[in-house]
Protein backbone atom coordinates (compact mmCIF):
# COMPACT_ATOMS: atom_id res chain seq x y z
CA UNK A 1 0.00 0.00 0.00
CA UNK A 2 1.12 3.54 -0.74
CA UNK A 3 2.71 5.38 2.14
CA UNK A 4 3.71 8.90 3.10
CA UNK A 5 6.23 10.29 5.57
CA UNK A 6 4.65 11.35 8.84
CA UNK A 7 6.15 13.32 11.68
CA UNK A 8 4.40 14.22 14.91
CA UNK A 9 6.21 16.99 16.77
CA UNK A 10 5.07 18.39 20.12
CA UNK A 11 6.75 20.84 22.49
CA UNK A 12 7.54 17.76 24.60
CA UNK A 13 9.45 16.13 21.79
CA UNK A 14 8.99 13.86 18.81
CA UNK A 15 6.04 11.46 19.12
CA UNK A 16 6.28 9.72 15.76
CA UNK A 17 8.61 9.69 12.83
CA UNK A 18 8.18 7.25 10.00
CA UNK A 19 5.78 6.24 7.30
CA UNK A 20 2.03 5.85 7.47
CA UNK A 21 -0.77 4.89 5.11
CA UNK A 22 -3.46 7.09 6.55
CA UNK A 23 -3.85 9.80 9.11
CA UNK A 24 -7.13 10.97 10.59
CA UNK A 25 -7.14 14.18 12.64
CA UNK A 26 -9.73 16.58 13.89
CA UNK A 27 -9.19 20.07 12.49
CA UNK A 28 -11.19 23.09 13.61
CA UNK A 29 -13.40 22.43 10.59
CA UNK A 30 -13.98 18.74 11.37
CA UNK A 31 -12.33 15.37 10.90
CA UNK A 32 -9.93 15.08 8.00
CA UNK A 33 -8.31 11.96 6.59
CA UNK A 34 -4.98 12.36 4.86
CA UNK A 35 -3.92 9.75 2.32
CA UNK A 36 -0.77 9.53 0.20
CA UNK A 37 -0.67 12.07 -2.64
CA UNK A 38 -2.45 14.80 -0.74
CA UNK A 39 -2.08 18.36 -2.05
CA UNK A 40 -0.25 21.03 -0.05
CA UNK A 41 -2.45 21.66 2.90
CA UNK A 42 -2.45 23.50 6.24
CA UNK A 43 -5.21 23.46 8.83
CA UNK A 44 -5.37 24.30 12.53
CA UNK A 45 -6.30 21.42 14.78
CA UNK A 46 -9.15 21.23 17.22
CA UNK A 47 -9.29 18.72 20.02
CA UNK A 48 -9.99 15.15 19.20
CA UNK A 49 -8.97 11.61 18.53
CA UNK A 50 -6.32 11.03 15.94
CA UNK A 51 -5.76 7.74 14.13
CA UNK A 52 -2.53 6.77 12.43
CA UNK A 53 -2.59 3.72 10.19
CA UNK A 54 0.86 2.30 9.64
CA UNK A 55 1.73 -1.17 8.31
CA UNK A 56 -1.96 -2.08 8.41
CA UNK A 57 -2.22 -1.31 12.11
CA UNK A 58 -4.20 1.49 13.67
CA UNK A 59 -2.79 3.58 16.49
CA UNK A 60 -4.93 5.96 18.42
CA UNK A 61 -3.86 9.21 20.03
CA UNK A 62 -5.37 12.19 21.83
CA UNK A 63 -4.42 15.21 19.77
CA UNK A 64 -4.97 18.71 21.11
CA UNK A 65 -4.40 22.07 19.43
CA UNK A 66 -1.71 23.03 16.95
CA UNK A 67 -1.91 22.33 13.24
CA UNK A 68 -1.35 19.82 10.49
CA UNK A 69 0.59 20.55 7.35
CA UNK A 70 1.24 18.64 4.14
CA UNK A 71 4.12 19.80 2.00
CA UNK A 72 5.67 17.83 -0.86
CA UNK A 73 3.94 14.70 0.35
CA UNK A 74 5.43 15.00 3.84
CA UNK A 75 2.86 15.21 6.56
CA UNK A 76 3.75 17.08 9.74
CA UNK A 77 1.44 17.10 12.71
CA UNK A 78 2.32 19.87 15.17
CA UNK A 79 -0.07 19.54 18.10
CA UNK A 80 0.25 21.37 21.41
CA UNK A 81 -0.13 18.00 23.05
CA UNK A 82 -0.26 14.48 21.67
CA UNK A 83 -0.53 11.27 23.66
CA UNK A 84 -0.78 7.75 22.33
CA UNK A 85 -3.60 5.74 23.86
CA UNK A 86 -1.11 3.59 25.79
CA UNK A 87 0.54 6.65 27.37
CA UNK A 88 -2.63 8.22 28.70
CA UNK A 89 -2.91 8.54 32.44
CA UNK A 90 -6.58 7.65 32.85
CA UNK A 91 -6.63 8.46 36.54
CA UNK A 92 -5.30 11.94 35.90
CA UNK A 93 -7.85 12.58 33.16
CA UNK A 94 -10.66 11.52 35.51
CA UNK A 95 -9.42 13.80 38.27
CA UNK A 96 -9.08 16.66 35.78
CA UNK A 97 -12.66 16.10 34.63
CA UNK A 98 -13.94 16.15 38.22
CA UNK A 99 -12.06 19.37 38.95
CA UNK A 100 -13.38 21.02 35.79
CA UNK A 101 -16.93 19.96 36.56
CA UNK A 102 -16.62 21.32 40.08
CA UNK A 103 -15.40 24.67 38.72
CA UNK A 104 -18.20 24.82 36.18
CA UNK A 105 -20.80 23.95 38.81
CA UNK A 106 -19.62 26.74 41.10
CA UNK A 107 -21.68 29.93 40.80
CA UNK A 108 -18.71 32.17 41.71
CA UNK A 109 -16.58 31.17 38.72
CA UNK A 110 -15.55 34.04 36.48
CA UNK A 111 -15.88 33.90 32.71
CA UNK A 112 -12.20 33.25 32.08
CA UNK A 113 -12.15 30.48 34.66
CA UNK A 114 -15.23 29.01 33.07
CA UNK A 115 -13.57 28.99 29.65
CA UNK A 116 -10.44 27.34 31.03
CA UNK A 117 -12.47 24.74 32.91
CA UNK A 118 -14.51 24.08 29.79
CA UNK A 119 -11.35 23.42 27.77
CA UNK A 120 -9.99 21.23 30.55
CA UNK A 121 -13.20 19.22 30.61
CA UNK A 122 -13.02 18.68 26.84
CA UNK A 123 -9.40 17.54 27.02
CA UNK A 124 -10.18 15.17 29.85
CA UNK A 125 -13.11 13.66 27.93
CA UNK A 126 -11.01 13.18 24.80
CA UNK A 127 -8.22 11.50 26.77
CA UNK A 128 -10.69 9.13 28.39
CA UNK A 129 -12.31 8.45 25.04
CA UNK A 130 -8.97 7.62 23.42
CA UNK A 131 -7.81 5.58 26.40
CA UNK A 132 -10.41 2.92 25.60
CA UNK A 133 -7.93 1.71 22.96
CA UNK A 134 -5.30 1.27 25.63
CA UNK A 135 -4.02 -2.31 25.57
CA UNK A 136 -5.18 -3.99 28.75
CA UNK B 1 49.12 34.75 64.20
CA UNK B 2 49.10 36.11 67.65
CA UNK B 3 45.71 36.76 69.14
CA UNK B 4 43.92 33.90 67.42
CA UNK B 5 44.05 30.67 69.34
CA UNK B 6 44.27 27.33 67.64
CA UNK B 7 40.79 26.60 68.94
CA UNK B 8 39.34 29.65 67.19
CA UNK B 9 40.96 28.67 63.92
CA UNK B 10 39.67 25.12 64.30
CA UNK B 11 36.11 26.44 64.73
CA UNK B 12 36.43 28.58 61.63
CA UNK B 13 37.71 25.65 59.59
CA UNK B 14 34.74 23.58 60.73
CA UNK B 15 32.25 26.27 59.77
CA UNK B 16 34.00 26.69 56.42
CA UNK B 17 33.75 22.99 55.79
CA UNK B 18 30.04 23.05 56.53
CA UNK B 19 29.53 25.91 54.08
CA UNK B 20 31.59 24.14 51.47
CA UNK B 21 29.43 21.05 51.84
CA UNK B 22 26.30 23.09 51.17
CA UNK B 23 27.68 24.91 48.13
CA UNK B 24 29.01 21.63 46.75
CA UNK B 25 25.61 19.99 47.18
CA UNK B 26 23.84 22.94 45.53
CA UNK B 27 26.26 22.76 42.65
CA UNK B 28 25.52 19.10 42.12
CA UNK B 29 21.76 19.60 42.32
CA UNK B 30 22.02 22.45 39.82
CA UNK B 31 24.04 20.37 37.36
CA UNK B 32 21.56 17.52 37.38
CA UNK B 33 18.65 19.94 36.97
CA UNK B 34 20.58 21.67 34.21
CA UNK B 35 20.81 18.45 32.25
CA UNK B 36 17.06 17.95 32.46
CA UNK B 37 16.30 21.56 31.52
CA UNK B 38 18.66 21.33 28.56
CA UNK B 39 16.99 18.17 27.29
CA UNK B 40 13.59 19.82 27.61
CA UNK B 41 14.69 22.90 25.71
CA UNK B 42 16.11 20.70 22.98
CA UNK B 43 12.98 18.57 22.66
CA UNK B 44 10.79 21.64 22.18
CA UNK B 45 12.87 23.18 19.41
CA UNK B 46 11.57 21.33 16.29
CA UNK B 47 8.01 22.20 17.30
CA UNK B 48 8.62 25.96 17.19
CA UNK B 49 10.69 25.75 14.07
CA UNK B 50 7.87 24.00 12.23
CA UNK B 51 5.26 26.47 13.49
CA UNK B 52 7.49 29.40 12.62
CA UNK B 53 8.10 28.03 9.13
CA UNK B 54 4.37 27.78 8.42
CA UNK B 55 3.73 31.27 9.76
CA UNK B 56 6.47 32.71 7.59
CA UNK B 57 5.06 30.89 4.57
CA UNK B 58 1.56 32.20 5.10
CA UNK B 59 2.76 35.73 5.78
CA UNK B 60 4.96 35.67 2.69
CA UNK B 61 2.22 34.50 0.33
CA UNK B 62 -0.48 36.88 1.51
CA UNK B 63 -1.26 40.53 1.05
CA UNK B 64 -0.05 42.96 3.68
CA UNK B 65 -1.83 43.58 6.96
CA UNK B 66 -4.35 40.81 6.56
CA UNK B 67 -4.01 39.98 10.22
CA UNK B 68 -4.20 42.20 13.33
CA UNK B 69 -1.05 40.43 14.52
CA UNK B 70 1.00 41.89 11.67
CA UNK B 71 -0.10 45.50 12.06
CA UNK B 72 2.83 47.80 12.82
CA UNK B 73 2.36 49.82 16.02
CA UNK B 74 4.09 52.76 17.66
CA UNK B 75 5.03 50.91 20.79
CA UNK B 76 3.78 53.49 23.30
CA UNK B 77 2.14 50.95 25.60
CA UNK B 78 4.49 48.01 25.64
CA UNK B 79 4.18 44.95 27.83
CA UNK B 80 7.21 43.02 28.96
CA UNK B 81 6.86 39.42 30.02
CA UNK B 82 9.85 39.00 32.31
CA UNK B 83 11.08 35.52 33.12
CA UNK B 84 13.56 35.05 35.97
CA UNK B 85 14.00 32.74 38.91
CA UNK B 86 12.15 31.95 42.12
CA UNK B 87 15.34 31.95 44.16
CA UNK B 88 18.62 33.75 44.40
CA UNK B 89 22.12 32.36 44.86
CA UNK B 90 22.62 32.14 41.14
CA UNK B 91 25.19 34.81 40.49
CA UNK B 92 23.88 37.74 38.46
CA UNK B 93 21.19 35.67 36.79
CA UNK B 94 18.15 37.54 38.14
CA UNK B 95 19.71 40.99 38.26
CA UNK B 96 20.95 40.87 34.67
CA UNK B 97 17.42 40.38 33.31
CA UNK B 98 15.95 43.01 35.66
CA UNK B 99 18.53 45.61 34.73
CA UNK B 100 17.94 45.07 31.01
CA UNK B 101 14.17 45.45 31.39
CA UNK B 102 14.53 48.42 33.72
CA UNK B 103 16.60 50.26 31.12
CA UNK B 104 13.88 49.66 28.52
CA UNK B 105 10.82 50.61 30.55
CA UNK B 106 12.30 53.83 31.96
CA UNK B 107 9.95 56.73 31.27
CA UNK B 108 7.45 54.63 29.33
CA UNK B 109 3.92 53.62 30.19
CA UNK B 110 5.04 50.07 30.22
CA UNK B 111 3.55 47.07 31.95
CA UNK B 112 5.50 44.13 33.20
CA UNK B 113 4.16 40.64 33.62
CA UNK B 114 6.57 38.97 36.03
CA UNK B 115 7.23 35.23 36.08
CA UNK B 116 9.18 33.92 39.06
CA UNK B 117 9.07 34.95 42.73
CA UNK B 118 12.14 37.18 42.52
CA UNK B 119 10.73 38.95 39.48
CA UNK B 120 7.40 39.60 41.18
CA UNK B 121 9.18 41.08 44.22
CA UNK B 122 11.49 43.25 42.14
CA UNK B 123 8.84 44.89 39.95
CA UNK B 124 6.26 45.17 42.73
CA UNK B 125 8.74 47.19 44.80
CA UNK B 126 9.23 49.57 41.87
CA UNK B 127 5.51 50.12 41.30
CA UNK B 128 5.48 48.96 37.72
CA UNK B 129 1.92 47.98 36.81
CA UNK B 130 1.24 44.37 35.95
CA UNK B 131 -1.80 43.04 34.10
CA UNK B 132 -4.07 40.94 36.23
CA UNK B 133 -2.94 37.53 35.19
CA UNK B 134 -2.20 35.04 37.89
CA UNK B 135 0.64 32.64 37.31
CA UNK B 136 2.27 29.94 39.38
CA UNK B 137 5.91 30.10 40.43
CA UNK B 138 8.60 29.86 37.79
CA UNK B 139 9.40 26.23 38.56
CA UNK B 140 5.74 25.24 38.33
CA UNK B 141 4.74 26.96 35.10
CA UNK B 142 3.67 24.27 32.64
CA UNK B 143 3.22 24.28 28.93
CA UNK B 144 -0.54 24.53 29.46
CA UNK B 145 0.01 27.73 31.45
CA UNK B 146 2.06 29.13 28.60
CA UNK B 147 -0.72 28.50 26.09
CA UNK B 148 -3.33 30.00 28.41
CA UNK B 149 -1.12 33.02 28.99
CA UNK B 150 -0.53 33.35 25.27
CA UNK B 151 -4.27 33.49 24.57
CA UNK B 152 -4.65 36.17 27.23
CA UNK B 153 -1.76 38.18 25.81
CA UNK B 154 -3.14 37.94 22.28
CA UNK B 155 -6.50 39.14 23.60
CA UNK B 156 -4.93 42.13 25.38
CA UNK B 157 -2.99 42.95 22.24
CA UNK B 158 -6.02 42.74 19.95
CA UNK B 159 -8.05 44.92 22.33
CA UNK B 160 -5.29 47.52 22.22
CA UNK B 161 -4.53 47.42 25.95
CA UNK B 162 -0.90 46.92 24.96
CA UNK B 163 0.40 47.70 21.53
CA UNK B 164 3.58 45.70 21.75
CA UNK B 165 4.50 42.59 23.66
CA UNK B 166 8.05 41.63 24.47
CA UNK B 167 9.53 38.70 26.28
CA UNK B 168 12.60 39.13 28.49
CA UNK B 169 14.45 35.96 29.29
CA UNK B 170 17.96 34.59 29.64
CA UNK B 171 19.35 32.92 26.57
CA UNK B 172 21.24 29.75 27.32
CA UNK B 173 24.29 30.11 25.09
CA UNK B 174 26.40 27.54 26.83
CA UNK B 175 27.07 26.21 30.30
CA UNK B 176 29.46 29.09 30.84
CA UNK B 177 27.59 31.92 29.17
CA UNK B 178 23.98 33.04 29.67
CA UNK B 179 22.85 36.29 28.12
CA UNK B 180 19.72 38.25 29.05
CA UNK B 181 17.65 38.94 25.99
CA UNK B 182 14.55 40.89 24.97
CA UNK B 183 12.53 39.71 22.02
CA UNK B 184 9.42 41.16 20.44
CA UNK B 185 6.55 38.70 20.19
CA UNK B 186 3.65 40.88 19.07
CA UNK B 187 3.05 42.28 16.55
CA UNK B 188 4.85 39.78 14.42
CA UNK B 189 7.61 41.32 12.39
CA UNK B 190 6.63 40.93 8.75
CA UNK B 191 8.99 38.69 6.84
CA UNK B 192 11.23 40.41 4.33
CA UNK B 193 10.80 37.80 1.64
CA UNK B 194 8.65 38.65 -1.35
CA UNK B 195 5.71 36.58 -2.49
CA UNK B 196 7.08 33.23 -3.54
CA UNK B 197 5.85 31.43 -6.59
CA UNK B 198 5.84 28.03 -4.95
CA UNK B 199 3.18 25.35 -5.07
CA UNK B 200 -0.29 26.49 -4.07
CA UNK B 201 -1.19 25.42 -0.58
CA UNK B 202 -4.73 24.80 0.55
CA UNK B 203 -5.53 26.54 3.81
CA UNK B 204 -8.62 25.39 5.58
CA UNK B 205 -10.91 27.17 6.40
CA UNK B 206 -8.91 30.18 5.08
CA UNK B 207 -5.34 31.41 5.27
CA UNK B 208 -6.38 34.31 7.54
CA UNK B 209 -8.09 31.97 9.93
CA UNK B 210 -5.25 29.49 9.94
CA UNK B 211 -2.87 32.34 10.63
CA UNK B 212 -4.92 33.80 13.47
CA UNK B 213 -5.38 30.37 15.04
CA UNK B 214 -1.73 29.47 14.83
CA UNK B 215 -0.42 32.78 16.22
CA UNK B 216 -1.55 32.17 19.83
CA UNK B 217 -0.02 28.69 19.62
CA UNK B 218 3.18 30.16 18.29
CA UNK B 219 3.31 32.84 20.99
CA UNK B 220 2.68 30.16 23.60
CA UNK B 221 5.55 28.28 22.02
CA UNK B 222 7.90 31.25 22.28
CA UNK B 223 6.91 31.74 25.92
CA UNK B 224 7.56 28.11 26.66
CA UNK B 225 10.84 28.23 24.76
CA UNK B 226 11.92 31.31 26.72
CA UNK B 227 10.96 29.57 29.92
CA UNK B 228 13.02 26.49 29.04
CA UNK B 229 16.02 28.64 28.11
CA UNK B 230 15.69 30.66 31.30
CA UNK B 231 15.45 27.54 33.43
CA UNK B 232 18.54 26.05 31.86
CA UNK B 233 20.33 29.40 32.32
CA UNK B 234 19.30 29.63 35.96
CA UNK B 235 20.69 26.20 36.75
CA UNK B 236 23.86 26.92 34.81
CA UNK B 237 24.31 30.28 36.57
CA UNK B 238 23.71 28.68 39.96
CA UNK B 239 26.09 25.88 39.15
CA UNK B 240 28.82 28.35 38.22
CA UNK B 241 28.19 30.52 41.27
CA UNK B 242 28.28 27.51 43.56
CA UNK B 243 31.33 26.13 41.83
CA UNK B 244 33.30 29.30 42.52
CA UNK B 245 31.91 29.42 46.07
CA UNK B 246 33.19 25.89 46.63
CA UNK B 247 36.57 26.84 45.22
CA UNK B 248 36.72 29.88 47.49
CA UNK B 249 35.86 27.73 50.47
CA UNK B 250 38.61 25.27 49.51
CA UNK B 251 41.09 28.11 49.32
CA UNK B 252 40.08 29.49 52.69
CA UNK B 253 40.18 26.08 54.30
CA UNK B 254 43.72 25.45 53.06
CA UNK B 255 44.76 28.92 54.19
CA UNK B 256 43.24 28.40 57.61
CA UNK B 257 44.77 24.93 57.92
CA UNK B 258 48.17 26.42 57.27
CA UNK B 259 47.59 29.01 59.95
CA UNK B 260 46.31 26.38 62.32
CA UNK B 261 49.38 24.21 61.84
CA UNK B 262 51.70 27.18 62.27
CA UNK B 263 49.93 28.21 65.44
CA UNK B 264 50.09 24.65 66.74
CA UNK B 265 53.80 24.46 65.89
CA UNK B 266 54.45 27.79 67.59
CA UNK B 267 52.64 26.60 70.73
CA UNK B 268 54.71 23.42 70.84
CA UNK B 269 57.96 25.33 70.32
CA UNK B 270 57.00 27.70 73.08
CA UNK B 271 56.16 24.86 75.44
CA UNK B 272 59.51 23.15 74.75
CA UNK B 273 61.37 26.42 75.30
CA UNK B 274 59.56 26.86 78.58
CA UNK B 275 60.34 23.32 79.72
CA UNK B 276 64.01 23.67 78.78
CA UNK B 277 64.20 27.03 80.51
CA UNK B 278 62.59 25.52 83.59
CA UNK B 279 64.94 22.49 83.55
CA UNK B 280 68.06 24.70 83.34
CA UNK B 281 66.99 26.74 86.32
CA UNK B 282 66.49 23.79 88.61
Amino acid sequence: MAEFALKIVTPDGLRYEGTAEKLVVRTTAGDVAILPGHIHYVAPLGMGESVVTAAGKKRYGACIGGMVSVANGNVTLVPASFEWAEDIDLERARRSQERAEATLGNADTTDTERKLADARLKRARIRQHVARHKPK
Amino acid sequence: MAGISTKQIKTRIRSMEATRQITKAMEMVASSKLRRAQAQALAAKPYFETLYGVIQDIAATNRENFSPYLKATEGVRPLYVVIAGDRGLAGGYNQNVFKLVQSRVQGLQAGVLPIGKKTVEYFASRNIPAPEIRLPDMTEVTMGDCFTLSKQLCGLFRDGVYDRVYIAYTDFESVLSQVPYIRQILPLESPETERKSGPVTLYEPSSEEVFDTIIPEYVGGILYGGLCESRASEHAARRNAMDSATKNADEMISDLSLRYNRARQAAITQEITEIIAGAKRS
